[in-house]
């Protein structure tokens, strides 16, 4: 926060800072890794295990293929999955969370029972056992992390609708008759959404380093596809001889991508709701 | 957001702590030498676990020793034909009758003694199981007392000698249901323990009756290439097998043993186009690749210096056939290789064009295809990845995928894929390429056919002089107009021939190790009882 000390923003200032400086990467490197072909990552066996240098920024491994182009694949991969997933993930809250507080005790107690089943058992496991079912891939690796992060904001949902529903002019706008649905659309809805907003960016760092982890594992994709994860997982064994870039850029990347979208979501959080921020 | 630097901390650096504990370990295992010189127990990560278990009858024992179980003939470490079971075997002059005498010494670990019948019953039970091991030309097995055992072949095979020397023998009263997760044998070593996907514990045979191995117990642990490399750096183990990859490091107080093999890697194309399906509704066949042209401009565009170069880090040699160096391999089926220009003209002859993306089209066919390769072994993922690559400026795409055995064996039909081979036998070639073992097994997955070759080989198999039948193999694989490689029909393109590589502590000595065939490690297993601590 040193910049924005000197240029003197506070923290409404920063936080858009933040958000238009992190599109913008997250825009270059999805594009990037959209618009970057199988021959930007073809191997070269003339080139293996290169140090970093000016014509392969991040060096290269042992097939020779560049490790600056398979990060930003990589990358732009794990940026799809994430938004995919928490967005997935959000939308099973909302729904959840909305039919816990408006349809009655036994859908609250089936909702509230679901929550705490999936709170019960480690992401981790869940998610390995979700993306086994729908058998691996891309596509399980999306669903698994869309079934197993939506409980916390779920609930934190459920709460803020129950809130709101007991307060006097929703009583009020229910005694004048209005409809349910109307009663959600135009009294519910505006107070969920800041939460909604933030729990998306809070769950796309999770949802990131998940499917860093599940693909770090060897689930899912081919093990030759530049995802993260796998990059991650096989640099390792070239460590100890000396290949530190292998791990070394891709890490760095996943981190600062990672940490920002955490910081921009905490600091929304505050800005959005101060009191109970600091909870 | 505490715990998301945590999770992160460990993604990322789990790595560079695992290299950090690794240098601490050498010095563990530098101070631990001196106990070993007093060890009498062995553990080694030398390979891939037996998925169908110990059942010689089903196949167990094909590489390496059978460790439980003995056999009739064994190889010697110069590969010379030396008796184990047997004192002696005569064949009749019609090449129908095998007579072989048994020794009168020999008991299971159960106390009972080996007999001509339990060796009647493992051959029998061995044909009627049609399991991996041929042995459909044995018409019947007879006892003459004790000691004597007559095979009746149907016709001659030269061949049959390599039954005698792969096939353990199994006891005829405790050969159940569960023999192969609970083997009795008359092998150097008796079963201990079998904890699937982990470990196999063996324990040295005390009524063996040849010389006995030098270890009371041995442990062969499951490992992945990684993860054995990891453990024989962390000196938890005294052999690891590892893949070239590995071969440039150092590991402190253990040696590099790199074995010569005729352990080959190359690719199966799919020989039919689609269309068919297997009885197990599996799809067969493939447009692009059941093109001559197509494999053939693959074969010929293909660098394979280049491949033992980068990808083996040097430790290979280029493979042309399946049998390259072998008293039946051909050398006429040397090509010249890496030559772009050649393939494309092969292409263009054949009515390949250019079409979208600098790949070729004929008609409304895309030059493209998928290469299969297993996701756990680095080797085959670099030639497969590496292979695409050099062939993609041909305008041949190929989609390369990494998947478990479980789902090649769906799809090996319709796909190519990265098999590796290499054998002692000659069998072995027929069985690749004999028009009678389309989709057997692992066996010709391409549904390859050409009856001049199978005439050859049949003819070589029914051979009574091995020069006779290796002249015959030789005009199989290429007789000057047709045969089974690369010249000929390249239902294949062979890529590479391994060099088996091991990391051993410095003080086991393993033997003079013979030309490894194909094996996922156990080949190294041959001379076992030779092993010993220095």
């Amino acid at each position: 926060m040193q910049l924005s000390k000197q240029l003197n923003l506070n923290k409404r200032q920063s936080t858009l800072l933040a958000c238009i400086v992190l599109s913008i990467i997250v825009c270059a490197v999805v594009l990037t890794g959209f618009l970057y072909d199988e021959d930007r990552i073809a191997s070269n066996l003339e080139v293996r295990n290169a140090a970093p240098s000016f014509d392969h920024f991040f060096g290269t491994d042992w097939l020779g293929r560049d490790m600056f182009s398979r990060t930003i694949m990589g990358l732009s991969l794990s940026i799809g999955v994430g938004l995919v997933g928490a967005i997935g993930s959000a939308s099973i809250s909302i729904i959840l969370g909305v039919i816990a507080a408006t349809m009655g005790k036994v859908a609250d107690s089936i909702v509230t029972w679901l929550i705490d089943l999936f709170l019960s058992v480690p992401h981790l496991v869940s998610l390995i056992l979700i993306a086994f079912a729908f058998g691996g891939g891309f596509k399980g690796i999306v669903f698994g992390i869309a079934l197993t992060h939506w409980p916390s904001l779920a609930r934190v949902i459920r709460s803020e609708v129950m809130q709101v529903r007991s307060l006097d002019f929703v009583q009020v706008s229910r005694k004048m008759g209005k409809s349910r649905w109307w009663i959600a659309k135009e009294h519910i809805m505006p107070h969920i959404v800041p939460q909604i907003i933030v729990g998306i960016l809070l769950l796309f760092p999770h949802a990131i380093l998940h499917e860093a982890a599940v693909t770090f594992l060897g689930l899912g994709l081919s093990p030759h596809e530049p995802a993260i994860g796998i990059i991650l997982s096989e640099s390792m064994r070239y460590l100890s001889v000396g290949m530190w870039w292998l791990a070394f850029f891709p890490g760095i990347c996943l981190l600062i991508i990672v940490r920002m979208f955490d910081k921009i979501g905490d600091n929304l959080r505050m800005l959005i709701d101060p009191h109970h921020a600091h909870r | 957001m505490k715990k998301i630097g945590l999770v992160f901390v460990i993604v990322v650096l789990l790595a560079i702590v695992t290299g950090c504990t690794q240098s601490s370990n050498h010095v563990k295992e530098d101070v631990s030498i001196g106990a070993q010189e007093v060890k009498k127990d062995l553990i080694l990560a030398i390979g891939s676990e037996p998925d169908a278990g110990f059942d010689p009858t089903t196949g167990w024992g094909r590489y390496g020793s059978p460790l439980f179980q003995s056999t009739l003939l064994k190889r010697d470490n110069d590969l010379n034909i030396v008796n184990d079971l047997a004192t002696d075997y005569e064949i009749s002059e019609d090449g129908l009758t095998w007579t072989v005498e048994l020794r009168d010494d020999v008991v299971f670990t159960d106390g009972e003694p080996l007999t001509s019948e339990d060796v009647q019953y493992t051959f029998e039970t061995a044909r009627n199981r049609g399991s991996v091991l041929d042995l459909s030309i044995l018409e019947k097995v007879e006892v003459d007392g004790d000691l004597t055992v007559k095979f009746t072949l149907a016709e001659p095979r030269s061949t049959f000698i390599h039954s005698l020397i792969t096939t353990g023998i199994v006891p005829k009263h405790a050969h159940g249901d569960d023999y192969a997760e609970n083997p009795v044998g008359s092998g150097p070593f008796q079963f201990v323990q079998w904890d699937k996907g982990q470990q196999l514990i063996i324990e040295k045979n005390p009524n063996y009756y040849d010389n006995q191995p030098s270890f009371e117990k041995i442990t062969f642990l499951f490992l992945g290439e990684d993860a054995a490399f990891a453990a024989a750096k962390a000196g938890d183990v005294d052999m690891a097998s590892i893949p070239s990859a590995f071969a440039q490091q150092q590991v402190p107080g253990m040696g590099l043993e790199a074995v010569q093999t005729v352990d080959n890697r190359g690719v199966q194309f799919p020989y039919v186009p689609s269309g068919e399906t297997t009885e197990d509704g599996y799809p067969i066949g493939n447009d692009v690749t059941a093109d001559p042209a197509i494999r053939k401009a693959i074969n010929i565009a293909v660098d394979r210096e280049a491949l033992v170069e980068g990808v083996l880090e040097g430790y290979g040699t280029p493979a042309y056939t399946s049998v390259d160096g072998l008293p039946w391999w051909n050398s006429e089926t040397v090509i010249e290789d890496g030559d772009m220009e050649a393939a494309s003209t092969i292409l263009q002859e054949a009515g390949w064009m250019e079409g979208n993306n600098g790949i070729l089209q004929k008609g409304n066919l895309k030059a493209e295809f998928t290469l299969l390769y297993p996701a756990s072994d680095v080797t085959r993922q670099s030639l497969a990845i590496a292979l695409a690559d050099m062939i993609k400026p041909l305008g041949i795409l190929i989609q390369v995928e990494g998947k478990s055995w479980d789902e090649i064996e769906k799809r090996m039909y319709s796909d190519a894929v990265l098999f590796g081979w290499g054998s002692h036998d000659p069998l072995e070639m027929y069985n690749l390429y004999s028009s009678k073992n389309a989709g057997i097994d692992y066996y010709n997955t391409g549904y390859y056919q050409n009856n001049v070759v199978d005439d050859y080989m049949e003819q070589a198999l029914a051979a009574t002089d091995q020069r006779e039948a290796n002249e015959f193999w030789k005009k199989a694989l290429w007789d000057g107009s047709t045969g089974l490689s690369a010249k000929g029909d390249a239902p294949w393109a062979w890529l590479v021939n391994i060099d088996h590589l091991y990391v051993v502590d410095e003080q086991l000595d393993i033997g003079k190790q013979r030309i490894h065939p194909h094996g996922h490690g156990w080949p190294v297993t041959d001379n076992l009882v030779e092993w010993k601590w220095d």
